[in-house]
C-alpha cells in the first residue's frame, strides 16, 4: 500500500519538535549547533580510525538524547542513510583486499567472502553517514522555524534565498495536499498497492500535486505584487550572534578536528 | 515485509564522509560554479515575480512528493527532477535541484558535504530532461512518449554522472582499486537507470495529465499547439 512513508522524516513533525520541546540543546544558539556540523562534516571526512569514528557517532547520539528527541523515530529515519551507505559499502566489503571473515562462497565470476578490511570500511562508512544524519536531525529539530528561516534568508544569495524560504513556508502544505490526495483516491476504493496498474492513478496524485502547487504559486504572485515584492522576502525574526562561551565551544570543535587532521593523519606536524 | 528497501532520485547514494577531502571541495567548488552561473544568468535577465514562486513551490512539490512510497521493488521514493526540469526549464530547475538537497541534507537524507555533488547530478537531470523534451517535441513526437523518454535519458545521464563521480572519487578509506571500485559502481548504476526508467514513465504520465487538464503549463506544449491552431480566416 502506498502512503507517505514514515521512513522519511516529516517535515511537520520535525518543526513540531522544534516548536513545542524544550531542552538545553533547544537554547543554544542556532548559528553554534550549524557551526558544529560544518565541524562535524570535516571531522568524518578526514578521520581514518573506526574507535574516532565510533566515538564521534556515540557522543552525537547522547546529545540527540539530551535533547529529548525520540530514538525509535530516528531507527526509522536510518533507513534510508544506511541503504546508501549499503548501496556502495556492501559490495566493497566482498570485494575490498584482506583477511577473509569464515570461507568464501563459489560465483560465476570468482570465490567471494567478506574480508575484515571490507566489514571495517562498512562500519566505518555507517558511522561517519549516520553521524551528521543525526547531527543535522538534531539540529532541525531543535531550531525553530523562524530561526531557520533567517538563516536561508542569510546565507544564500538572492534569489536562491527566496525560493528556498517559500520552499520552506510551503513544504508543510504540500505534504498535506499529498496526504490529502492519497486519501481521497484510498477512500474510493483503490488499493494503490501495485504500481503499474494503478501508474494512471499514481500520475493524477502527482499531476495534481503539481497542479495544486502551480495554482497556488499563481495566487501567491498575486498577492506578492499586490504587497509590492521587490525581490526580497522580508523576515521580521532575527537570530543573535552566539555567546561568547558557545563561540568558545565552536572554535575548541574546529581546532580540535584541524589538530587531529594535522598531527594524526596527515601527520605533518610530527608528534 | 521489508519496505522502503530502495529510495532512488538518480542521488548520490553515499553516505556523509564517503569521499576523501579533496574530493569534497573539488564537487564542492563545481557546485558553487554550477549555481553561480544559474544565478548570475538569471540577474542578469532579470527574474519575474512568478518565476520566483513556481520556483518555490515547485521545490516544495518536489520535497513532498519524496514523502510518498511506491510500490515497486519493495518501495521507491522519487522527486522527479526530470519533470521539473521540463515544467520549469534548466535555470529554475538548477535551484530548485539545489533547494531540494539542501533541505533534504536537513533531514539526513542526502549528504551536508555533497550538497555540491548532489546539486551537479540532479541539476543535469533537470537540464538533459528539458533539452531532450524540447528537442522531441520539435521532432513531433507526442506529449507522453517525448516526455517519458526526456525525464527517462536525464534520469540515466544524471546515474551515469553519479557513478563517474563515485569512481573518480574513490570512497573513503577504501583500498580497492578504480577498476574494481568502477566495477561495484556499475551495479549501482544499472539498478538507478532501471528505476529512471520507472520514474521516466510516470513522468509521461503525468506530463499528460497537466497538458490535459492545463496546457499552457507546459510552455513548448502550448507553444505547438498555437501554432497548429488554423488562423480562423476562411476562403
Amino acid at each position: 500500500m502506498a502512503t507517505l512513508s514514515n521512513h522519511v522524516p516529516d517535515p511537520r513533525l520535525i518543526t513540531a519538535y522544534s516548536e513545542h520541546r524544550d531542552s538545553p540543546v533547544h537554547r543554544i544558539n542556532p548559528w553554534t549547533k550549524f557551526g558544529v556540523i560544518g565541524a562535524l562534516v570535516i571531522a568524518v571526512t578526514v578521520a581514518k580510525s573506526l574507535p574516532v569514528l565510533a566515538g564521534l557517532y556515540l557522543a552525537t547520539l547522547v546529545f540527540y538524547g539530551v535533547a529529548g528527541l525520540p530514538y525509535r523515530r530516528l531507527g526509522l529515519w536510518y533507513t534510508l542513510p544506511l541503504l546508501f551507505v549499503v548501496a556502495v559499502a556492501g559490495p566493497l566489503a566482498f570485494l575490498e583486499p584482506g583477511t577473509p571473515i569464515g570461507g568464501s562462497v563459489g560465483t560465476p565470476i570468482g570465490d567471494l567472502s567478506v574480508t575484515w578490511e571490507g566489514a571495517a570500511l562498512f562500519a566505518e562508512l555507517s558511522c561517519r553517514s549516520l553521524t551528521v544524519v543525526s547531527f543535522a536531525l538534531t539540529t532541525t529539530m531543535t531550531t525553530k522555524y523562524a530561526d531557520i528561516a533567517y538563516i536561508l534568508g542569510t546565507v544564500l544569495p538572492r534569489p536562491v534565498d527566496q525560493v528556498a524560504l517559500l520552499t520552506y513556508r510551503f513544504t508543510f502544505v504540500m505534504v498535506e495536499t499529498l496526504e490529502d490526495l492519497v486519501k481521497s483516491v484510498l477512500s474510493r476504493g483503490a488499493t494503490l498497492s501495485e504500481f503499474w496498474s494503478n501508474r494512471r492513478t499514481y500520475a493524477r496524485i502527482l499531476g495534481m500535486t503539481l497542479l495544486t502547487a502551480i495554482e497556488r504559486s499563481e495566487r501567491l504572485v498575486k498577492s506578492m505584487e499586490a504587497r509590492g515584492y521587490n525581490g526580497d522576502i522580508t523576515l521580521y525574526g532575527d537570530v543573535p550572534r552566539p555567546p561568547l562561551r558557545e563561540v568558545v565551544a565552536l572554535a575548541g570543535c574546529y581546532v580540535a578536528v584541524v589538530g587531529y587532521a594535522v598531527v594524526v593523519v596527515y601527520e605533518v606536524v610530527p608528534v | 515485509m521489508f519496505p522502503d528497501i530502495l529510495a532512488n532520485m538518480a542521488h548520490i547514494h553515499l553516505g556523509e564522509g564517503s569521499f576523501p577531502l579533496w574530493a569534497l571541495a573539488l564537487w564542492t567548488a563545481f557546485g558553487v560554479g554550477l549555481v553561480g552561473l544559474v544565478v548570475y544568468r538569471i540577474r542578469k535577465g532579470g527574474i519575474k515575480t512568478h518565476h520566483i514562486a513556481l520556483a518555490g513551490i515547485g521545490a516544495a512539490a518536489s520535497f513532498a512528493v519524496f514523502q510518498l512510497n511506491l510500490p515497486v521493488w519493495g518501495g521507491i521514493h522519487m522527486n522527479l527532477t526530470g519533470l521539473v526540469g521540463i515544467l520549469t526549464g534548466p535555470l529554475l530547475g538548477t535551484l530548485i535541484a539545489l533547494v531540494v538537497n539542501v533541505f533534504s541534507a536537513a533531514l539526513g537524507h542526502g549528504a551536508v558535504g555533497l550538497l555540491g555533488a548532489n546539486t551537479l547530478v540532479n541539476a543535469t537531470e533537470a537540464i538533459a530532461a528539458y533539452y531532450v523534451f524540447k528537442t522531441l517535441l520539435s521532432m513531433d513526437w507526442d506529449v507522453f512518449p517525448a516526455s517519458a523518454g526526456a525525464a527517462t535519458i536525464g534520469l540515466s545521464l544524471g546515474a551515469v554522472l553519479m557513478g563517474g563521480i563515485i569512481v573518480i572519487s574513490g570512497v573513503n578509506g577504501s583500498a580497492l582499486p578504480r577498476g574494481d571500485l568502477a566495477f561495484a559502481v556499475a551495479g549501482l548504476v544499472g539498478l538507478n537507470l532501471g528505476v529512471a526508467v520507472i520514474e521516466g514513465i510516470l513522468t509521461g504520465f503525468v506530463v499528460q495529465f497537466l497538458v490535459s487538464v492545463r496546457p499552457d503549463l507546459i510552455e513548448m506544449v502550448d507553444r505547438r499547439a498555437t501554432e497548429d491552431e488554423p488562423a480562423g480566416v476562411s476562403a
